[in-house]
């Protein structure tokens, strides 16, 4: 080999790692191509059809503007509108794999749950490229647009909306004082998930970083799971100033003689969520974190807040 | 006093009666018997008095009135049944087992009053039983068992009793002082109806028997009527063959032999 | 039964009682106990033990009570030890009852309890009427298979109503069916106490029909009980008893089922003093056990039904190893 071949050769390889390394995400570690199942993602993936089973990644193609590629969703995906119109394959957890085999997709993007491990399996013994993302933080969501921005062949696009929004978020923190006009104390919550048992929010979800950026405590934010399962006596104990629920769940907890006992409940500071906004660490988290934050702010002029200590 | 007046009885469902016309009646102060071969229809006659089963013709009549008209409680004041098996599945005390036998006088709500206690405990007497009357039903023999149940039919205190093959499984003293009390008990009124394959014993101690075949009556009378060895033979199917016993004198049947001796 | 051994029935019941109001997944002191009971304690801590624990533990006495006097009645009436409630149609219908309600997901807090004592209702009325057409509506034998078809049915329904559910109702109705007394409220508790207290009366009332149909179909006709009304009577009563309970708890199984089998092996020979027994001991074990699910786990809250069935399951091989 003489010097020209060894110089185009050098360029080559040099210009090749430069794009290489610009298709790495700045911050993120090689490893960004290996999914959360731990199944690899080739770099030069361009899916063309694609199979969403989950509304987070569903939502997030279509603002990737990568809707038209979407082939199939499950069945509880219905944002943005135009997901409706994409054929829905059934249920997101434990899919059914004749129906996504049906809609003939090149990739399949899955909920990286336990109960998921033998779907992405079969899919990948039949030649699909799966991606599995976790999805409780809201660094899985932009994690998860980075991935799906690589599968699509656009991360960069994938990176600045994975940013966007952790930083509307961000903004929602940043802004100004504590929701109680100033007091100086932060509000806390409790999040009213389910009620039979009675699970809530812990450390590990994202909702409890909303809460947060909204300026509230979780007061359950010390548990590390996503979702624990408390008593109704923990919750007294704790006697949040407010609790958060959703349309269905609130007007049935101020009926219910046992949550009576949270003082919250008594005095009728029981605010409800959108559960369709606040439901799901996606696209809209920024938005949702300014709607809490909306909400305590309100709630704090309608009814100004009084301590345990002052109220006998 | 029990009355079978031109009775017919038929399963559900079966094509030929248990039970075809028959007219008996059990006179009180008297041992009636009720013999056949298996299958003869004697329990059925039973089941009638329990109200198990329900006359297709004919009327049953108990103390003059008639059974169809009559509630459970009214049947139980007048007779006492003591059926072929009973096995508790939940132990009690002997006395409070006796005790029983007088809910139908009683109130449905009250316990046993004094009276019923009174009453208990001279059936017990009367049956033989009071040594065992604080042990618990699940702890006696056979004999003692059946005895117990006596006791109880007799706490009743109807004017009949009936029994539904009472020595099964008792030994000979057990089964003669069975139908010894049996004995008493018509020597003091009360009428005695007994479904039995004991025929000799049958034929020392009754008064009257009905010998049943195919659900009908071969022949009722005093036993030395009805203890004739072609009669039997027919009914029985085997060879037997009917004497005098030496010792008491009365009718012996002895089965013969098939096969000869090995 | 002697008294020696009601006397140790009755304080068993008491400590239960106690140790549920004092203890729970919040830990307060015994005397931010009393305090809270005599109405001068902290605000939570009153809140917790008055609102919270007291109204449970009233609920747990109530439903014990009548499944446990229900099984009583049950177990003599059918001549079997082991018959229960449950073996009866009274869960199944139930369960039919409030997975519907559920899944209707309609607001009104009394609404599943009712669907569900309606479910145990119908549930109830076909089992009878199978029996009737099997021509054996007061056979116990009949009875009971009546009861396991009536059940078996039952299940195949509630599979197919959840199969097509969304999946929080399947997980609100699989809640429901392992039995709670978290939905314990005072009202709640007044209806519960007062149909137990009724039912459990009539039982008394009949315990000495009860007794003779316990002796078997014929010799209970010749003691002078009409068994086919009778037996129908036991059954209903029994069976509704225990469908309050339901309505009011859930499923709370092996309650019905283990503690007659105690209230005999502690001496209790008739049928009234059984039926007696069985509801101290019935209260106490669910109270107790109650207090074990709130307890074990604190703060998430074990299915009341898993906790009574953990129980039973020692209590079983114990017989079977003193039967064979």
């Amino acid at each position: 080999m003489n010097f020209r071949h060894a110089a185009t050769a050098f360029l080559t390889i040099s210009l090749s790692l430069m794009a290489c390394t610009r298709d790495v995400p700045r911050g993120a570690s090689t490893t960004v191509r290996v999914d959360d199942f731990g199944d690899t993602i080739p770099a030069t993936l361009r899916a063309q059809r694609i199979v969403s089973l989950s509304p987070v990644t569903t939502e997030l193609l279509f603002a990737l503007g990568a809707g038209a590629r979407v082939v199939g969703r499950t069945h509880w995906d219905s944002y943005p509108a135009e997901a409706r119109a994409v054929p829905d394959v059934g249920n997101g957890m434990q899919p059914n794999i004749e129906a996504v085999l049906g809609a003939r997709p090149d990739v399949v993007v899955l909920y990286a749950s336990a109960s998921n491990r033998a779907a992405a399996r079969r899919l990948r013994q039949a030649g699909i490229t799966t991606i599995s993302l976790h999805q409780d933080r809201t660094e899985d969501f932009r994690r998860a647009a980075m991935f799906l921005g690589l599968a699509i062949g656009d991360s960069a696009r994938g990176a600045v909306l994975g940013d966007r929004v952790l930083g509307e978020i961000r903004a929602v923190r940043t802004s100004s004082t504590s929701p109680n006009g100033g007091a100086g104390k932060r509000p806390t919550i409790f999040w009213h998930v389910w009620d039979a048992p009675v699970f809530t929010i812990g450390k590990a979800s994202y909702l409890d970083e909303l809460v947060v950026a909204a300026g509230a405590d979780n007061i359950f934010g010390d548990r590390p799971e996503s979702a624990p399962q408390v008593s109704l006596e923990e919750i007294v104990k704790r006697d949040p100033d407010y609790v958060l629920s959703g349309p269905t769940s609130a007007p049935k907890l101020l009926v219910n003689p046992a949550w009576r006992a949270v003082r919250a409940v008594r005095e009728g500071r029981v605010l409800v969520v959108d559960t369709a906004l606040v439901g799901r660490p996606g696209i809209r988290m920024g938005e949702a974190a300014r709607r809490i934050r909306a909400l305590l702010d309100s709630a704090a002029a309608a009814s100004p807040r009084t301590t345990n200590a002052v109220k006998r | 006093m029990i009355c079978f007046e031109g009775v017919t009885l038929r399963y559900p469902g079966q094509r030929t009666p248990a039970i075809r016309s028959l007219s008996l009646t059990a006179e009180a102060g008297a041992v009636t018997a009720i013999v056949g071969p298996n299958g003869s229809g004697k329990s059925t006659l039973v089941r009638a008095l329990l109200g198990r089963v329900t006359p297709e013709q004919g009327t049953v009549v108990i103390d003059g009135a008639s059974l169809a008209e009559l509630s459970r409680r009214d049947v139980a004041r007048r007779m006492a049944v003591v059926t072929q098996r009973e096995e508790p599945v939940f132990p009690m005390l002997v006395r409070d087992f006796i005790a029983l036998g007088r809910f139908a006088h009683g109130s449905l709500w009250a316990g046993p009053t004094a009276g019923d206690v009174a009453v208990a405990e001279s059936s017990a007497a009367r049956a033989g039983v009071t040594p065992f009357m604080d042990r618990r039903t699940d702890t006696l023999s056979g004999g003692e068992w059946q005895r117990v149940r006596i006791a109880r039919a007799l706490a009743q205190q109807g004017k009949a009793l009936v029994l539904d093959e009472p020595t099964t499984f008792l030994d000979i003293a057990h089964e003669m002082s069975v139908f010894e009390l049996l004995d008493e008990l018509a020597h003091d009124g009360i009428a005695v109806l007994l479904v039995s394959h004991q025929l000799n014993l049958v034929a020392r101690f009754a008064d009257r028997i009905a010998l049943l075949h195919a659900g009908g009556a071969v022949a009722i009378g005093s036993p030395s009527d009805v203890m004739r060895g072609d009669v039997l033979e027919r009914v029985y199917e085997w060879p037997l063959v009917v004497s005098r016993d030496p010792a008491v004198g009365a009718p012996m049947l002895v089965p013969l032999r098939r096969r000869s001796p090995r | 039964m002697r008294a020696r051994a009601w006397l140790l029935l009755f304080a068993a019941l008491v400590v239960a009682a106690l140790a549920a109001i004092a203890f729970g997944s919040v830990s307060l002191s015994l005397a931010a106990v009393v305090d809270a009971l005599m109405g001068r304690g902290a605000p939570d801590a009153e809140m917790i033990v008055r609102v919270l624990r007291l109204p449970r533990v009233a609920l747990g006495i109530a439903v014990g009570a009548g499944l446990g006097m229900s099984g009583a009645a049950l177990q003599a009436n059918l001549r079997n030890a082991l018959a229960e409630p449950y073996l009866l149609g009274v869960s199944g219908g139930a369960a039919v009852g409030a997975v519907l309600a559920t899944s209707l997901s309609v607001t009104g807090p009394g609404l599943v309890p009712l669907a569900a004592f309606a479910g145990a209702v119908v549930a109830v009325m076909a089992v009878l009427a199978v029996a009737q057409a099997a021509r054996g509506p007061g056979d116990a034998r009949v009875l009971v298979m009546a009861g396991v078809v009536v059940g078996a049915f039952a299940n195949a329904a509630i599979m197919i109503v959840m199969s097509n559910v969304p999946d929080q109702t399947v997980r609100s109705a699989l809640w429901w069916m392992m039995g709670s007394l978290g939905d314990a409220s005072w009202a709640g508790v007044r209806w519960t106490a007062g149909y137990v207290a009724l039912g459990g009366t009539l039982l008394m009332v009949y315990g000495r029909e009860i007794e003779i149909l316990a002796l078997g179909d014929e010799p209970a006709l010749a003691l002078g009980v009409d068994t086919v009304s009778a037996t129908r009577r036991i059954f209903l009563i029994s069976s509704l008893l225990a469908a309050v309970t339901v309505a009011a708890a859930g499923l709370v199984g092996f309650v019905g089922l283990v503690v007659p089998a105690i209230a005999r092996s502690l001496g209790a020979r008739t049928v009234r003093g059984t039926i007696l027994a069985s509801a101290i001991t019935g209260a106490t074990l669910v109270v107790a056990a109650d207090l074990a699910a709130r307890v074990a786990r604190a703060p998430a809250e074990l299915p009341l039904g898993a906790v009574t069935a953990l129980v039973g399951v020692p209590f079983f091989l114990l017989r079977l190893r003193r039967m064979s």
